[in-house]
């Protein structure tokens, strides 16, 4: 009986939310005096980056990601201190059998390639789709390749948080220097250069290579965490 | 002029940062650079505090974009009272958690001073902020820090507890950003001031939705009734200090940002009379539920839910007077029930199951921390002349100035109750014969000073309540004026 109330009133909720959302018509023209306009025409004129997306997510909105980059970066730290103290009873790793010859010779073919694309994603985050965040993803994934192909492969803890504490730190002192120089927090103080270039955008690019770095640090930090289910010790 | 609130966020995240790597110069680092970087904030929140009390409201822009293109920061009287309230309650709990009472090794130090660090930071960005995403993310990073402190003691309890903390965090979060999305597919714009200004255009059918959906998602992590689930489990198994940091800080800021949702930014004049209905849900429940527990901590979770019901209540009114008793109600809250927390946690500390009736005759082995816990129980039910006695009947002059004569009534027989359930834990500490099984365990020095800064507190603000009053009216006159927010905000050009 509860249950049965429980799921008429999670139907009604559903319906009446769905409805909401099927009526705002997201995709049509709303509004005519949004921010939208502003963004895209100073992103081109006064910050000449191409990428319309990296310069919302870096420079008009860059404290929100400051602010994702730290929530990352907390959710990597909690789940270390949650699992500190747990030891796999069989064996030190959860994957219980090992990989193929196939994925064993096939991954070290693919690893640099796929660090080399990461790289590229994150280096051009302002002038093609793309940027910090995925970049570094990408860069987890073949990391994640090499802990699954390979059993005793190890990444050394100290140095992933080395890497993400340093990148860190590129991330609030540039916001910082933006401060000091420019007069607000995380506002562009180097010379945006000419539009389309690799050296474009001030310091745009300098934050998404951070951001790159970060993530990439982070994501190998959590499969590392969680495939051995072990601390650091 | 020593700084701008912007340094509020950055300075800490930048220690935060750097943190793992002074862990690896000298261990000890760990621990004084967040007790450095409060005690920095803490200089900065009085100094701009004191500046925004004579000279009115510093808006800060972020990366040079005004708004609402940009991000803004506010600190007004109203924001800067809490924010200054928040960062010395983060200093208190540094300092009573410098030495643990446990024995703990030196990555899970870090990770706590870490954690807790952020866990002030992300409220204190809450209560700053002036655009409803950025919010959003300030809320993630205090939600985080609260999951990972609760979980802190690796035991089968405490990850039970940070795990409901952490589904209910995560539909708050869901909800919370859905609601975002309807005001700005509204709206095209994520800018409080430049919201507040336009939400009467907006479609009564999208405002009401948005705003169940913000107050849903808030309400979870202020406790208010139905959704408080998580609430008593999480202080019981969080340590005690993170317990203080919960009732102190991070529902503060939640239930900051209900009012600035319901104050400032929405104008459907029927939310006020659901604060009240809410709070008084919230407020019966929570304290007929503590009467019954039989834990300490828990009992002291539910009376924290109860408070924070009132503080509600108080804010529903909708009068200047209301929200100045409803400021006062967060600001001896926050201060009385950390210390009750935080000596509560000695009392019970080598217990097994924590329960209130290993308390007695607690006072011959703990007199100050007892006296203390007595202190904060005779405060917080409102006995004069301590602190809770003002704010309590501020509450009531204002229920009866906006003739809510059913509320005052209410909220006296629920006092009662109250009374009742702590007097029941002192009478317990003094007058009972102390168990044979249980071994009481001294307060570290910085815990016993962390301490008796707080029972300071409360006789200073019970004794001369005028040194804080003046502050608090003009915080709340900065939050009824909403116009002037407006205005302050969008007045900053490119």
């Amino acid at each position: 009986m509860k249950k049965v109330i429980v799921i008429l009133l999670l139907a009604a909720l559903g319906f009446y939310l769905g409805t909401t959302f099927f009526n705002i018509g997201f995709g049509d023209p709303h509004f005519a005096n949004g921010v939208k306009d502003f963004y895209l025409k100073e992103t081109v004129d006064n910050l000449h980056v191409s990428n319309t997306v990296t310069s919302i997510v870096v420079n008009f909105r860059g404290f929100d990601t400051l602010g994702e980059v730290t929530v990352l970066f907390l959710a990597v730290t909690a789940l270390g201190s949650i699992l500190y103290k747990r030891r796999h009873e069989v064996g030190t790793r959860s994957v219980l059998f090992s990989s193929s010859s196939v994925v064993t010779a096939g991954s070290k073919l693919l690893f640099p390639a796929v660090i080399l694309l990461g790289v590229y994603v994150f280096v051009h985050g302002h002038l093609s789709p793309g940027g910090g965040f995925q970049g570094g993803v990408i860069i987890a994934t073949g990391f994640l390749l090499m802990l699954l192909s390979y059993e005793n492969y190890s990444v050394s803890h100290k140095w992933l948080s080395i890497v993400e504490s340093l990148a860190g730190i590129v991330f609030a002192g540039v916001g910082l220097l933006g401060f000091i120089n420019g007069g607000t927090f995380l506002q562009n103080f180097l010379p945006t250069g000419v539009l389309n270039n690799l050296f474009s955008g001030g310091v745009i690019p300098i934050i998404y290579i951070a951001v790159g770095f970060k993530v990439a640090a982070e994501l190998t930090g959590v499969i590392y965490t969680v495939l051995h289910e072990k601390g650091v010790k | 002029m020593v700084g701008t609130p912007v340094l509020f966020v950055a300075i800490p995240l930048l220690a935060a940062f750097l943190i793992p790597l002074l862990g690896m110069i000298w261990k000890e680092l760990v621990r004084i650079v967040p007790g450095l970087v409060l005690m920095y904030l803490m200089v900065l929140s009085i100094n701009l505090l004191n500046h925004v009390l004579v000279s009115g409201p510093i808006v800060e822009v972020i990366a040079g974009w005004a708004p609402p293109f940009g991000i803004n920061l506010v600190f007004s009287a109203f924001s800067g009272f809490l924010v200054t309230l928040m960062i010395f309650l983060g200093l208190v709990v540094w300092l009573y958690s410098y030495r643990f009472k446990r024995n703990v090794g030196f990555e899970p130090a870090k990770k706590y001073f870490l954690l807790l660090m952020m866990l002030i930071t992300g409220a204190v960005g809450i209560v700053l902020t002036g655009d409803i995403f950025n919010m959003f993310v300030f809320i993630e990073i205090t939600g985080i820090s609260g999951y990972g402190l609760t979980a802190f003691y690796t035991g089968r309890d405490s990850a039970e507890a940070s795990f409901k903390y952490l589904m209910l965090g995560s539909i708050a979060s869901t909800l919370l950003l859905l609601a975002i999305m309807i005001l700005y597919s509204q709206l095209g714009t994520l800018n409080m001031a430049e919201i507040a200004s336009k939400i009467h255009t907006v479609n009564p059918t999208y405002k009401v939705i948005s705003l169940i959906l913000f107050i849903s998602a808030l309400g979870i992590e202020a406790e208010i009734f139905p959704l408080n689930g998580w609430a008593p489990d999480a202080y019981a198994e969080a340590p005690g200090p993170v317990g203080a940091a919960f009732a102190g800080i991070v529902v503060k800021a939640s239930v900051y940002a209900i009012i600035r949702y319901i104050f400032t930014i929405f104008d459907i004049s029927g939310a006020y009379s659901f604060l009240i209905i809410i709070g008084m849900m919230t407020l019966i429940i929570a304290e007929t539920a503590a009467i019954r527990q039989d834990k300490l901590k828990r009992m002291l979770a539910y009376s924290s839910i109860g408070q924070m019901g009132l503080v509600l209540v108080a804010f529903g009114f909708g009068t200047e007077e209301g929200v100045f008793a409803a400021l006062f109600l967060m600001l001896n809250h926050a201060i009385i029930k950390s210390l009750l927390f935080l000596s509560g946690s000695y009392l019970v500390y080598n217990s097994k199951d924590k329960k209130i009736v290993e308390v007695n005759g607690m006072h011959k082995f703990l007199p100050i921390t007892s006296f203390l816990f007595a202190l904060g129980a005779f405060a917080i039910v409102g006995l004069p002349p301590f602190a809770g006695f003002w704010s309590k009947l501020s509450v009531l002059t204002a229920a009866a100035d906006s003739h809510m004569l059913f509320v005052l009534a209410l909220v006296l027989i629920v006092s009662v109750i109250e009374l009742v359930y702590y007097l029941r834990v002192v009478n317990r500490i003094y007058f009972f014969k102390k168990g044979e099984n249980v071994d009481p365990k001294k307060p570290t020095f910085n815990a016993l000073l962390a301490m008796i800064v707080l029972g300071a507190l409360i006789l200073v603000i019970g004794f001369y309540p005028d040194v804080i009053t003046g502050v608090i009216h003009k915080a709340s006159a900065d939050l009824m004026d909403k116009t002037k927010y407006i205005n302050d905000v969008l007045s900053i050009k490119q």
